[in-house]
């Protein structure tokens, strides 16, 4: 018991979480849904909060042997505390945007930000876990509320289509994945990874005396992550549920649930197979993954990309890009090396900057043309220079032009897939670069390239001051890369020396 | 009685294959729903009968029972979810096909 007390102080952040969670949907009755936008700020305060409590464990679990493991099942380590630090971000700049849609506020209700909190709680609790019974109820806990969330305007037959098609394929994807669990768990007797890499009946022993199950059952969990991270071949939802969905939900979607996948993903790969002092048959087994994961990359960044180059609606094109850019992390992950893994890191850290910002691009322009083509923004570009300029950053930052963060990412993840024998994989991703030039610098055309709009206008400076602030972190950190590799090289040691 | 381990196993396959195809054959939005429970049943069995071959008198293996457990609770919170939406979709299209859906294309 008194070892139960001692261990609540390390999950404060997720504690403080679903304290806030209660508070919203009291509050918002108390409100009566009157004025939900109060419900916002509390979110946001709230969200505050939590940053802090996050910052204060990061830095707790700066010293030697900090990394633990409580309740027998979270893993308090950097690995898990650098994407929660980012999915709070992410959430906070996600309330932000439906906070300051002039749309939203119609369907603007509390049921929001409870959705949204209750899908940052599942992502907590699946980062920093390797028991397979509590990822995959954080998983669930994610899941469900993205399907209500993509189906929140209940009136839009869009968005009941894109939850409709999101539940339907979540749901296979699940049971897919459970089944994998299962199997996994016949074979090794345990449901907890690092059991599982080295247990009595570990899965290195398995490797020889039966290598058909143990793949199959591999291949299903992969299978699940490949969905949640859309990878070619289950990466056939993204565009649909992107496009239907509500923007600020399809950029919470976009950015903080497919880097929590990949975040689950690291993981579940590493605790089985980037062990230190691990032995022949589990590398070898380990290369084998290494070499399934680069071919997956490179059909995923080739896909993703041609597919962009044909799309007219804003938000359908960068579902594509993001199904590409989940390819250029999954190609860090093939190295199977620690280089390669921080790479992947930093393109994730990236990737929530640029993707962020450029979806709230799409809902600035949104609430001033009434739609996401690309046409409609035509000769817009002079009438609103503080949101088109950094939109023009966050494109070359996805493009990976210096001096942005998108350039370093691809950069560091370019140099560990030469160095790690991935050469043929490393060309593809700088052809696939050139191809992203050419639908990225569409948007670009339309808004400085056409005759100017007679279009007024109207003012939003609040979201247009937040995607400032995001272009300039992506300048920023293009610039002064030290810090950002630093908190990903701890991340990822934190990974391979976590809690055994 | 003794059921054998690989019979089970062989029908939580079957089980999950029956719920794939299913899947991917039929289009009504509900039987493709039922046909997710099935799949998610089938990784009920498979639990259940690992924890039966991990187990012994002195140390049963309760990993796999308490998965299950919470495996029904998922599916129950699935359904609700999609049955809603599937309502929520029925009431502006009169109709619970998916291949009927096709206002996002491309």
């Amino acid at each position: 018991m008194s070892n139960y007390l001692q261990s609540l102080p390390s999950i404060a952040p997720e504690i403080a979480m679903t304290v806030l969670l209660c508070a919203v949907l009291v509050v918002d009755l108390l409100l009566k849904g009157r004025d939900s936008r109060k419900v916002g700020y509390l979110t946001l305060g709230g969200l505050g909060v939590v940053a802090w409590l996050l910052l204060g464990q990061w830095g707790e679990l700066g010293s030697a042997g900090a990394a633990k493991r409580v309740f027998g099942m979270i893993d308090i380590d950097r690995f898990s505390t650098f994407f929660k630090l980012f999915t709070v971000g992410s959430l906070a700049a996600v309330v932000l945007f439906v906070l300051l849609d002039r749309r939203e506020r119609r369907h603007g209700i509390g049921e929001y930000y409870l959705l949204l909190l209750g899908a940052g709680l599942g992502i907590f609790f699946m980062v920093s876990t390797s028991n397979l019974l509590l990822l995959m109820l954080g998983l669930e806990l994610l899941s469900l509320a993205s399907y209500s969330l993509a189906g929140f305007h209940k009136g839009d037959k869009r968005s009941a289509e894109a939850a409709m098609k999101y539940v339907v394929f979540g749901g296979l994807s699940a049971g897919v994945m459970l089944y994998g669990i299962s199997l996994l768990y016949g074979i090794t007797g345990t449901i907890d990874l690092t059991e599982m890499a080295s247990g009595p009946h570990s899965l290195a022993a398995q490797f020889s005396s039966g290598p058909v199950p143990v793949a199959v059952a591999i291949v299903l969990v992969l299978a699940g992550f490949a969905y949640k991270v859309s990878v070619v071949p289950f990466h056939f939802w993204t565009p649909d549920v992107y496009e239907g969905a509500p923007t600020p939900v399809t950029s919470f979607l976009a950015v903080a649930s497919k880097a929590a996948g990949f975040a689950a993903l690291l993981r579940f790969v590493g605790k089985l197979f980037l062990v230190d002092g691990a032995d022949g048959a589990v590398q070898q087994y380990g290369a084998r993954i290494g070499a399934l994961l680069a071919i997956l990359s490179a059909l995923t960044m080739t896909l993703g990309n041609l597919a962009a180059l044909r799309q007219s609606s804003m938000k359908r094109m960068l579902a594509y890009s993001s199904i590409a850019h989940a390819g250029y992390v999954l190609m860090g992950m093939a190295t199977m090396e620690s280089s390669g893994w921080n790479a992947a890191m930093f393109y994730l850290a990236a990737y929530y900057l640029m993707n962020l910002g450029a979806f709230g691009f799409v809902l600035y322009f949104e609430s001033v043309t009434g739609s996401d083509d690309i046409a409609s923004l035509k000769g817009l570009g002079a009438k609103a220079l503080w949101v088109t300029v950094p939109m023009v950053v966050f494109l070359v930052s996805l493009t990976g032009l210096p001096p942005t963060v998108g350039f370093t990412g691809k950069y560091m993840l370019f140099v560990a897939g030469v160095d790690n024998g991935l050469l043929w994989l490393s060309l593809v991703m700088a052809l696939n670069s050139v191809v992203s030039l050419f639908y990225y610098f569409r948007i670009v055309k339309a808004l400085f390239l056409a005759e100017p709009a007679e279009r007024s206008m109207p003012g939003q400076s609040a979201l247009a001051g937040s995607i400032f602030v995001l272009a300039v972190l992506t300048v920023l950190f293009g610039l002064y890369i030290a810090p950002l590799q630093a908190w990903c090289d701890a991340s990822v040691e934190s990974l391979r020396l976590g809690a055994g | 009685m003794n059921v054998p381990h690989a019979h089970l196993l062989a029908l939580a396959a079957v089980l999950f294959g029956l719920g794939c195809l299913g899947f991917l054959l039929r289009r009504n939005a509900i039987i493709v729903l039922a046909s997710i429970e099935l799949m998610l049943n089938a990784a009920n069995l498979a639990f259940l009968t690992g924890s039966r071959m991990h187990s012994s008198a002195a140390q049963p293996s309760l990993e796999g029972p308490i998965f299950a457990l919470f495996v029904i609770l998922i599916a129950a919170a699935e359904a609700a979810v999609g049955l809603a939406l599937v309502i929520a979709l029925y009431r502006l299209k009169r109709t619970a096909e998916l291949d009927s859906s096709s206002e996002l294309r491309g």
